[in-house]
């Protein structure tokens, strides 16, 4: 048997796009390979893989050159129904893939669009249920599942047409952490099982990258950077990754920062196990003389600044939905030009919270305090001056036709006069790289440039308290980066930034503070640090800490040093440090 | 349609929806036809004691659902007399006269008539929505009427749409209210807002209808011009009970309203 995906030479465009989305693309994958397919936004990835279930072109877009092949059949000539029984592909939202009510309707209805008999019906729902556990589910409406347990069906209902390979397209993008557990873990059954060929796309690596054979990462219009096994890969095309934007595991970044610092790893890591090895025999420094971990506040009050008034004061606040109570008696104080971070599992309040803050949902007078100011008595235009709230999905919040407009938009309401406003929002929109789109349509934005015109609109009125909720969803690293600079730069000419996140990784690096909630509950508010070192708490909350903090933990049993790092940076400046402490007193040892 | 189905395992549950389409169709046709409120007034008394009796469903919240509806119908009845044109009404007693208004007896009667048919309408229709699950009625389109069952799924893969742009739709209510927009007044206000509204809504629901229609496809859907069913939808006996019943009462309550002479003449043959 050859390969059971042969991609020669393919090209594929869009009807009204003038270049190709995939240029002479080449590719083989061979059976039973677990791959995982990289690249920077808008590199044609999620094509790729519509090529191979062959909605590209039988539903969508155009092969003008070259072909697909999966399990030898040429998609072009071969019909959907029959490439449906060979190749799966989960979707990253798990609402959209839903067609049906019930979970045994959803499953039922590929099988009966292939017109099987009903009578062999029964058994494949039955085993497709039970390859994803959840037998006992079959009667549910899916509209009560949570998001984990919605690609488990959505898996389900592949898995039931028998497919050999199976293809994952973000499948936890709109999860919170415990669905993105839960997802990995259904990946890692699958490979354990092994009737798959399985290709991944998704950036969430550290705790997935050891269930992969083979990277391939894409440039710009599909054209093939590096193709090899994870650790040669990341070794070798490291700066290459780096430059595209590309996301890589959190372990791999800190190996890279090591080596640029003169610390080799070697065998370069690529897991956190490869790397609580690597790293339990490098320095033996961080042993013995480590200095004491960052300074740890636990409360927060001592962090505020006792003169200013806070940016933002929640005094006992609840709140109840219908029979449900979202809050629950939340006090939290947001000392000015703090960098707080909301974190929580989907339904632990935090958007609620934070839509409390903004006047979205009206606070009980007395209960939230912004610059000293009551909400309750605080006109919307007022509060609207003050602070500023981005949401999650930017096209949201835009109200006009044009970029320039958008960001004139806020000045206008404060009544400015027409040559102030175009001032301001020029100088705006060049602080946000956003110029040379003054005219375009805010709509017809790329994904990293919705986002910063989101930010700059919440900017025009000057406000000095930003909420951002997932600022970085959706975007590759590089953008990631670019926005996080943008908050950074922010934050240090004094305003107050808090960020609602899943992100793990962002909060440690960005977040000086970090207020953990769940079930309506605040359980912690404090030091990031301090949060990240408390693994019961992180579990009661259903997040997982950030990959650098889960290996410092792990190597801070015999190697003290270690305790409490939780970023990349932390950690290589620390083994650096010691290192050159320890060149100075003997002989460096870089194994 | 969905929001109003109240999941249960009671007779009306049990049978095939079109049956219950094929059982009320005429009462519901007949309905619409009449002037006097003797009629609808009977068929909201039988229709109601189905639904608690035969639907199960729970009276608390079928008076949840019914209540605010009456308050539509009332509002029909207290409007309808003063606005029905006067060479109708002229004949009988003036009950009062306010200014240039005046109401007349048969005015207030037509009024009453036409809110309890509206009223009517809406129980026969509720004796159906409350008791179907809207996935059901489609696949029996499907099955047993003939209906492209690529339209049929299209119209189920839309129901899944409407509570989304619900929740979307109050997102984007509150992340324009973030940037200081205070909603206009008057029709130019709404009519601004809608179109503030209408664009990320279309945005968000044709990507959504995209992405769906790519899961759909990639199961394999509409790829041969037939589908086989899991559930084979037919009438069972219950069905044949129920439209004969439902038919016969029907029949019988016009046949004594007619005898006592309550039902009055129908509007297609009304000389005006």
């Amino acid at each position: 048997m050859a390969n059971l995906i042969e991609i020669t030479n393919l090209s594929v465009g869009y009807p009204g796009r003038k270049l190709p989305t995939l240029q002479d693309v080449s590719l083989s994958v061979t059976a039973g390979e677990t791959v995982l397919l990289l690249g920077a936004s808008g590199c044609g990835k999620s094509t790729l893989a519509l090529t191979l279930n062959g909605l590209i072109p039988h539903s969508i877009g155009s092969i003008t050159a070259g072909s697909v092949h999966v399990d030898s059949l040429d998609t072009q000539a071969t019909a959907v129904a029959a490439l449906a029984q060979r190749v799966g592909i989960v979707f990253q939202d798990p609402e959209a893939q839903f067609v049906t009510l019930t979970v045994e309707d959803e499953l039922l209805f590929g099988l009966e669009n292939l017109c099987l008999p009903p009578a062999q019906m029964d058994g494949r729902v039955e085993t497709a249920l039970a390859q994803v556990g959840m037998a006992a589910y079959r009667r549910h409406p899916v509209d009560r599942l949570s998001g984990g347990q919605k690609q488990r069906i959505a898996l389900a209902a592949l898995l039931a047409l028998e497919p050999q390979l199976l293809l994952f397209d973000e499948p936890t993008a709109n999860l919170d952490p415990v669905g993105t557990q839960d997802v990995f873990r259904l990946i890692a059954e699958r490979k354990a099982q092994g009737q798959n060929t399985i290709i991944l796309i998704e950036h969430k690596l550290d705790e997935l990258i050891h269930l992969v054979d083979r990277v391939v990462v894409l440039g710009f219009q599909g054209a093939i950077l590096a193709d090899g096994p994870p650790r040669s890969v990341f070794r070798d095309d490291g700066p290459t990754l780096i430059d595209h934007g590309i996301w890589m595991p959190q372990v791999c970044l800190l190996a890279h920062q090591l080596r640029a610092q003169g610390l080799a790893l070697d065998p370069f890591p690529v897991t956190l196990d490869e790397a609580e090895q690597v790293l339990r025999d490098v320095p033996g420094a961080l042993a013995t003389h480590g200095a004491p971990p960052p300074i740890l506040q636990t409360d927060s009050e001592q962090v505020a600044s006792p003169q200013a008034a806070p940016a933002l004061e929640v005094r006992n606040l609840s709140f109840r939905y219908g029979a449900q109570q979202v809050l629950s008696d939340i006090s939290l104080r947001v000392p000015q030009g703090d960098f707080l971070a909301l974190v929580g599992a989907n339904g632990a309040g935090k958007t609620t919270l934070a839509q409390h803050l903004v006047g979205i949902l009206a606070a009980p007078p007395g209960t939230v305090w912004l610059h000293g100011q009551d909400l309750r008595r605080m006109r919307a235009r007022d509060l609207a001056k003050q602070i500023g709230y981005v949401f999650q999905n930017p096209e949201h919040q835009f109200v006009t036709a044009s970029v320039f407009e958008e960001v004139a938009y806020g000045l206008r309401v404060l009544g400015h006069a027409e040559a102030s406003v175009t001032v301001q929002a020029e100088a705006l929109l060049a602080r946000f790289g956003l110029e040379r789109y003054a005219r375009a349509n805010p709509f017809t934005l790329s994904h990293g440039e919705k986002r910063r015109l989101s930010v700059a609109t919440m900017l025009a009125m000057g406000q000095q308290t930003l909420i951002l909720d997932e600022p970085t969803f959706g975007q590759d690293q590089r953008n990631a980066e670019a926005i996080m600079a943008l908050l950074r730069d922010l934050h240090s000419e004094g305003r107050t930034i808090i960020i609602i996140t899943h992100d793990m990784a962002l909060v440690a690096e960005h977040a000086a503070h970090v207020a953990v909630m769940n079930a309506g509950r605040l359980l912690f508010h404090g030091d990031t640090r301090v949060a990240f070192a408390q693994p019961e708490l992180l579990r009661q909350a259903h997040l997982t800490p950030p990959p650098i903090a889960q290996l410092a933990a792990r190597l801070a049993w015999q190697q003290p040093g270690w305790a409490g790092l939780c970023t990349i940076a932390d950690a290589t400046r620390r083994l650096v440090s010691l290192l050159d402490e320890e060149v100075s007193c003997s002989e460096p040892q870089i194994p | 349609m969905q929001s109003f189905y109240i999941a249960s395992d009671s007779f009306l549950h049990r049978l095939n929806p079109l049956s219950k389409v094929l059982a009320t169709l005429p009462a519901l046709l007949f309905v619409a036809l009449t002037t006097e409120p003797w009629t609808p007034l009977t068929f909201i008394v039988l229709t109601v004691a189905l639904i608690l009796g035969l639907g199960r469903i729970p009276v608390g919240r079928f008076l949840r659902l019914a209540a605010p509806l009456l308050l539509l119908v009332l509002g029909f009845l207290l409007v309808y007399p003063l606005v029905v044109r006067e060479e109708l009404v002229r004949n009988s007693p003036l009950l009062f006269e306010l200014g240039p208004l005046r109401v007349y007896q048969a005015g207030v009667i037509f009024g009453l008539a036409t809110a309890l048919r509206i009223y009517a309408l809406l129980m026969l229709s509720l004796l159906f929505t409350l008791t179907t699950d809207a996935s059901d009625f489609i696949r029996a389109l499907v099955q047993q009427w003939r209906l492209p069952y690529k339209i049929g799924y299209g119209a189920l893969a839309a129901f899944r749409f409407v509570p989304m742009l619900q929740s979307e739709l109050g997102v984007i209510q509150a992340a324009h209210r973030v940037r200081g927009i205070a909603d206009g007044k008057g029709l130019r206000g709404t009519w601004q807002q809608m179109q503030r509204y209408a664009v990320p809504l279309l945005a968000t629901a044709i990507r959504r209808a995209e992405r769906t229609a790519l899961a759909m496809d990639g199961r394999a859907f509409g790829a041969f011009p037939e589908r086989t069913y899991y559930r084979a939808l037919r009438f069972h006996r219950r069905d044949y009970f129920f439209i004969g019943g439902f038919w016969l009462a029907s029949a019988l309550s016009v046949l004594v309203l007619w005898q006592m002479g309550l039902l009055g003449s129908l509007v297609l043959l009304q000389q005006v």
